[in-house]
């Protein structure tokens, strides 16, 4: 390479192409103007997400409230105690908790273990268990139900306990592999063996260690496995109605057929469960914990 | 959210310790801890999906049979080949056909308004931070507070002929259209519940490219825009295609959004289904509407396979 | 600098090979910065002649960070002017700016193969594909690299990756490189090739390079000037050799190269111990101050009551190559001397100073004059390294016994 010019480029010198200088500080308007526009599509933003919320919320303290007043021209709290003195709160309330217990039970005992392997071990078919459990969100869950609802028929499961129990516990599948997994996967070796080399037994091992360390990421995934069929609504309907009705499920009655005063009372009451235990792993979730399940190499 | 300097690009990632048991048949034991889900899946998601469509192709006998039974109609098979009565009847039928463009229609700009949105919100938080970016992410991801039917009702009420948009218009003498009971109005559900999702995912795609990265370009003489385009997104390709075919997925066979918010027809797909196999008791034909959807998903799968595909591919870390 | 007349002629621009070495490459003036309500630079002033490689050097937290981030765009100083081959850029963001960095983790983009980095920047100049092809194989030639043309950043080593990095800079023809911790990621050894070339390529094409590190071996190797910077402010500037033999403050004098320091003024023409004792010194830099500073190189053992010097005790003997750090108390104080010669644990020696540096309130005394006992310090260093090594060549080590007595005949073979 004895001809190339080692000490420059060839052709043109780019080198202040761009080069503009700028000896007096810029002026904030552009900036300024900038940050009123976010502020005003934010509030946009608040309108849409809080806006139908608010309305709702407001309507459950309503006596009359006519079109197209933007309050209600009287309040009162008497519907309050019409839902919670009525038939169907407290059954619907207590079913919707026995189902979610039940199936968030039986996802812990049949998906932990199956996390546990999945994170820190190598097997054959490892990856394809991964992605055919995942698999199972690329299906329409309507399609998916009427599907399961065919099957339910034969074997008898059609309107009973155990099958709406089933179908919350399909929709746990992946939340309850993936993210323990991630979580299992994110203890350092290093720990165990140091722990190994302490003297610590297999299962001491387990329980004080990667449990405990994993206990974040596993408690993200019951309390969101809980909430899912707590609020599991479509397959609950196609199974277990018209006999077993869940809160999410007297919801779709109490939409058409309630006052709206009523129905936005019970669903006040519906989403109290849903906004704790959300408020509780909100850290998690918006920390990252939600997305690194997605990473799990 | 704003990220700081990452080490050099060679990924390290935790792997899975090796099976403390030696042997040829070392593995049998951690596969066998790992089954359970399958089997569950296996079972409850895999049989039905085989039977649904053999029950299609007019296999109306086996496992097929009780619900066959229960059935006003059913299109069985003649002798041993399939037949594609069933197909033939539920394509014929107009109102079917109308569901189908609503729900495509509805899935399609859905997922593009809530990718835009979502993008927006996570980019104006990633590059100005401060505050104002926190409160707008914050107040995009309430939704997932909200259980579902909550939020659809509310939508119903919001949107409806005595809500908001309405009442206010008509205090200031304009005439706003009414969204509920109008596939407008399922949109918007959509959006709603969609949009939380999107942002996360799309945040935390974004948080991890290094600040360094978008210097690295501005230093080279990129605007910030051109920094963006040409560094961000690239990057951010696998969190969006995620995006897209999971709300993709998740809308086309949504069920309690357009049954509260939309009219009695047309209206999706996932709300014909259930009227068609519980209302109508016409389980075959509500099959047949179940596979169509499973086919459109599986289109939509493959393009997020391809995608992921690719993205490894480049990126080296396979 | 000879001015290629072609090159000139071409482009209308400022051609940085016909510069105007009159005019600083860099110039800043009173450029200050607070961040988080914490002032992390005070109105700094610094003049780099064009061509020139200076280094900012100095401890984590010190502002060396900041103000290269300032020099590139990064950060807006709250004053100050800062100018480029004298135009003004205080306020231009950095896609305005004649600058370029290869920043501390390199800063590649991973969906861009070698070719596509270093292409980037041309791109948005708008060069034609012919153009940009010759400029890019110019700049993998640089830094030889032409065999990973088409390679993802993921599939090369950390070294090379730091080559791309250098690679995307230098095409584009700055007129200033920045360079952020160049060498931190890199294992020992490759550390010093790679700072050679660095430097080389540097000097052959002539850029005006500002390099933040806080390893002085560095900054001591390949720096025309050092800066060394602390609390934000620059506490010496000078070249390499001033700033080893000469550093005007006791943090500099710390800083760079290992010191001994004596928490007294000079007494008796020397320098005063623990115990009283004084310590001789050919030469001090001044009669008054509050602490002395002495190199290890420059306390000078030599057999025990030689005349002039100091009793001492060797506590340790540290191995280090081609020369041994001995650890001694002296006259109640903890000493330590780089020596060539072979000294064992517990054996007596007579010390000596040869240059001492006299500070007080943390500033050098007597500058000046401290630079007049250089000279023989470096000559009596030299004498003394020849005398050992013809010592070694007669008649093998003599020391006190650490080690067996080696065979004449194999050592010579050893030195031949």
């Amino acid at each position: 390479m004895a001809s190339m010019d080692l000490m420059a480029p060839p052709g043109a010198n780019t080198g202040l192409a761009l080069a503009e200088p700028v000896p007096v500080r810029p002026s904030r308007v552009k900036a300024r103007i900038g940050r009123v526009i976010a502020g005003i599509l934010g509030v946009l933003l608040l309108i849409f997400i809080l806006g139908p919320l608010v309305w709702m919320g407001i309507a459950a303290f309503a006596k009359q409230w006519k079109y197209p007043s933007m309050l209600p021209q009287s309040w009162t709290l008497s519907f309050w105690s019409q839902v919670f003195s009525s038939q169907g709160l407290l059954p619907a309330l207590g079913l919707s908790v026995r189902f979610a217990v039940l199936a968030t039970l039986a996802s812990c005992v049949i998906c932990l273990p199956a996390a546990y392997a999945m994170g820190r071990m190598r097997f054959p078919g490892r990856k394809v268990i991964l992605i055919g459990l995942f698999a199972t969100n690329a299906f329409p869950k309507m399609g998916l139900f009427v599907s399961i609802a065919t099957l339910f028929y034969w074997m008898n499961l059609m309107n009973t306990q155990l099958g709406v129990v089933i179908v919350q516990a399909l929709g746990t599948v992946v939340t309850m592999t993936w993210i323990p997994a991630a979580a299992f996967a994110s203890v350092p070796p290093s720990l165990i063996e140091a722990a190994r080399d302490a003297g610590a037994g297999r299962l001491r091992v387990f329980f004080s260690i990667t449990f405990r360390l994993a206990l974040p990421g596993i408690m993200v995934a019951v309390v969101l496995a809980f909430l899912a069929c707590f609020d599991e609504a479509q397959g609950t309907y196609l199974i277990g109605a018209p006999n077993y009705i869940t809160l999410p499920t007297k919801m779709y009655a109490l939409a058409v057929n309630a006052p709206i005063q009523s129905a936005a009372v019970f669903a006040i009451v519906l989403c109290i469960p849903s906004i704790i235990l959300m408020l509780l792993v909100r850290k998690s979730v918006m920390g990252g914990q939600l997305a690194e399940g997605f990473q799990l190499k | 959210m704003t990220a700081t300097s990452a080490p050099p690009v060679t990924s390290t990632t935790q792997r899975p310790a090796r099976n403390a048991r030696a042997g040829r048949w070392g593995w049998l034991p951690s596969l066998g801890m790992a089954s359970p889900p399958a089997v569950l899946v296996l079972i409850f998601v895999g049989v039905p999906i085989v039977i649904g469509v053999l029950y299609t192709l007019g296999y109306t006998g086996g496992l097929n049979s009780v619900a066959s039974t229960l059935a006003v109609q059913t299109y069985p098979a003649v002798g041993a080949g399939p037949t594609l009565a069933a197909y033939s009847v539920v394509f014929a039928d107009a109102t079917f056909r109308a569901n189908l463009i609503v729900t495509v229609w509805v899935t399609v700009v859905t997922v593009l308004v809530v990718t835009v949105i979502a993008w927006a919100v996570a980019l104006y938080t990633r590059l100005a931070g401060g505050w104002l970016g926190r409160f707008i992410s914050g107040v995009a991801i309430i939704p997932l507070f909200i259980p579902i039917v909550i939020g659809a009702y509310a939508i119903r009420q919001f949107y409806g002929s005595t809500g908001f948009p309405v009442s206010l218009g008509r205090l200031m003498g304009i005439d706003v259209p009414v969204w509920t009971l109008h596939t407008q109005g399922i949109v918007v559900g959509q959006i709603w519940a969609s949009l939380p999702f999107a942002v996360l995912l799309i945040s935390s795609g974004l948080a991890a490219v290094p600040d360094s990265l978008i210097d690295a370009a501005r230093d080279t003489g990129a605007s910030l825009a051109r920094a963006v385009w040409s560094v961000m997104l690239p990057m951010a390709t696998v969190p969006t295609v995620i995006v897209a075919t999971f709300t993709g997925v998740g809308v086309m066979g949504s069920f309690t959004v357009p049954y509260l918010i939309g009219p009695a027809s047309p209206n999706m797909l996932g709300v014909a289904l259930q009227q068609t196999y519980a209302s109508f008791a016409r389980p075959q034909n509500a099959q047949v509407m179940a596979v169509v959807m499973f086919a459109m998903a599986g289109l939509i799968g493959a393009a997020y396979v391809w995608a992921n595909a690719r993205q490894a591919k480049q990126s080296a870390v396979i | 600098m000879t001015t290629t007349a072609t090159d000139s002629a071409s482009s209308g621009q400022v051609d940085r090979r016909s510069r105007d070495d009159r005019v600083p490459g860099l110039q800043l003036s009173g450029i200050s910065k607070d961040l988080g309500g914490r002032t992390i630079v005070h109105s700094m002033d610094l003049t780099v002649p064009q061509g020139e490689l200076i280094c900012l050097l100095g401890p984590s937290g010190c502002g060396k960070t900041t103000t290269l981030r300032m020099i590139g765009g990064f950060l807006t100083p709250d004053a100050g002017r800062l100018t480029i081959a004298g135009r003004d850029f205080t306020y231009a963001p950095p896609e305005k700016r004649p600058t370029a960095m290869v920043f501390q983790n390199y800063a590649l983009w991973p969906h861009m193969s070698v070719t596509g980095n270093i292409a980037f920047g041309l791109k948005i100049r708008k060069l034609s594909k012919a153009e940009i092809r010759e400029k890019v194989d110019w700049a993998l030639e640089l830094v030889h690299l032409t065999h990973h043309r088409d390679t993802m950043p993921a599939r090369i080593s950390g070294g090379e990756q730091q080559r791309v990095a250098l690679a995307r800079a230098l095409v584009l023809e700055p007129q200033v490189l920045l360079l952020d911790e160049p060498l931190s990621n890199l294992d020992a050894k490759l550390r010093i090739q790679v700072r050679e070339d660095i430097r080389e390529i540097q000097q052959r094409l002539g850029i005006t390079t500002v390099l933040v590190t806080h390893d002085q071996d560095e900054a001591l190797s390949v720096a025309d000037r050092i800066a060394v910077m602390n609390g934000g402010r620059i506490e010496h500037n000078a070249e390499p050799t001033t700033l080893y033999s000469r550093p005007r403050t006791a943090f500099v004098a710390s800083f760079v190269g290992a010191m001994n320091w004596i928490e007294s003024g000079p007494s008796g023409g020397g320098i005063p111990l623990q115990d009283g004792t004084i310590l001789p010194s050919d030469h001090l830099s001044a009669d008054h101050g509050d602490r002395i500073g002495l190199r290890p190189e420059d306390l000078l053992p030599a057999p025990a009551g030689t005349e002039g010097t100091a009793p001492a005790e060797v506590e340790r003997s540290i191995p280090r190559g081609h020369y041994r750090e001995v650890v001694l108390r002296c006259g109640g104080t903890e000493l330590r001397s780089y020596t060539a010669l072979n000294l064992a644990e517990g054996e007596t020696v007579g010390l000596r100073a040869g240059r001492a540096l006299v500070y007080s309130d943390g500033e050098l005394q007597g500058g000046e004059a401290a630079g007049a006992g250089e000279a023989q310090a470096f000559e009596r260093r030299a004498a003394v390294q020849r005398a050992v090594a013809s010592d070694a060549l007669d008649s093998g080590p003599d020391s006190g016994g650490s080690g067996p007595e080696p065979d004449p005949a194999a050592d010579r073979s050893a030195l031949a």
